[in-house]
């Protein structure tokens, strides 16, 4: 079975605003997948910028910058 | 939710800030229309705050290390490198005064591109501290790309300078599309207030031209005294024609019989 996906207000840490609370589930889903979908992009942009950094970085530096960024 | 004709206006700007921060087009959400613009904008905050929280121990990490690097070696990686997004994600992380000596460094359309993903409350001091020639030349780029949204979030949380510089060179619909836009009402009735009244005239023309009679009538209500009867003088001057599309507009979005003073011009 797929673990069930996090709710709106379980993504956002918080209670919703009240006008969002209010809102049809289906709604509230609504919202709650594009919010997951702009994380997953966020997650994969960043670490392919992330990577793709650490080959500009002089060398004499690169593992200096590697260690400091957790790369 | 909202019975309100200007709640939903309100709404109608919130919903496509909304979807710029989630990544989708505002067409999804369409079930938001009744709901206070309050509550969306107050969801909006929420939702890039997580944003920013998601990925906030790489980014943190990413922020000290470049602390190793000499500012030229920097701002190339940045642009080469880094892109927007995490550009944008790190402004908010490094010292503002490093940021800015960064961002200076960069050309006017990678700054438009960071700009349209930075949340502007966490990088405040850096927007306020930017060159006014610069702002001129990124408001540029984003006018150029018609990136409303991304001005009005930049009209919000610039300092009153650097909001001025950026709206130099905007043209009268532009004004109207990112006054519309604006999380701040008060700070688009001074912006309006800013400008001579003989200007008036050319944003109402403006509206007709490009469908933003609902820019205007959202003023309502948000516009000083002066300013509002000065609006209501130029809406006097309007053709027959150009004021009956005003008034077709106003009936449609519900606000007529609520628009005072511009009401009466635009019916008289």
């Amino acid at each position: 079975m797929a673990p069930s996906k996090r709710t709106l207000a379980e993504q956002l840490g918080g209670a919703l605003p009240e006008g969002i609370d209010a809102l049809d589930e289906e709604h509230k889903q609504v919202l709650g997948d594009a919010l997951r979908a702009a994380r997953r992009r966020q997650a994969a942009a960043l670490s392919a910028a992330a990577e793709e950094s650490l080959s500009h970085v002089p060398f004499l530096l690169r593992g200096a910058v590697r260690k400091a960024a957790g790369l | 939710m909202t019975a309100d004709p200007f709640g939903e206006l309100a709404a109608r700007a919130e919903i496509l800030k909304l979807a710029r921060v989630l990544g989708e087009p505002p067409e999804r959400f369409p079930f938001l229309a009744t709901v206070p613009a309050a509550d969306i904008r107050a969801l909006r905050e929420q939702a890039a705050d997580a944003l920013f929280e998601a990925n906030i121990g790489v980014l943190r990490r990413m922020a000290a290390a470049s602390r190793l690097l000499p500012a030229p070696a920097l701002a190339a990686i940045t642009q080469k490198a880094f892109g927007p997004l995490l550009s944008a994600r790190m402004a908010g992380l490094v010292d503002p005064a490093r940021g800015l000596d960064i961002a200076r460094r960069l050309s006017p359309a990678f700054l438009a591109d960071v700009a349209a993903e930075l949340d502007p409350r966490k990088a405040r001091a850096i927007i306020s501290g930017i060159p006014a020639n610069l702002v001129a030349d990124v408001t540029r780029e984003l006018r150029r790309r018609n990136d409303w949204i991304t001005l009005g979030r930049f009209v919000d949380h610039a300092g009153e300078r650097t909001a001025e510089a950026g709206l130099a060179v905007l043209d009268d619909a532009a004004l109207l599309r990112v006054s519309f836009l604006l999380d701040d009402k008060a700070k688009a009735a001074a912006l309006i207030a800013l400008l001579p009244h003989r200007r008036y005239e050319g944003i109402l023309r403006a509206a007709g031209e490009h469908d933003l009679w609902h820019a205007v009538f959202a003023l309502t209500g948000v516009l000083g005294e002066p300013e509002y009867a000065a609006l209501a003088r130029a809406a006097r001057e309007l053709g027959e024609q150009e004021k009956r599309e005003a008034v077709r507009r106003a009936r449609e979005l519900g606000v007529l019989d609520e628009l005072g003073p511009l009401g009466e011009a635009l019916t008289e």
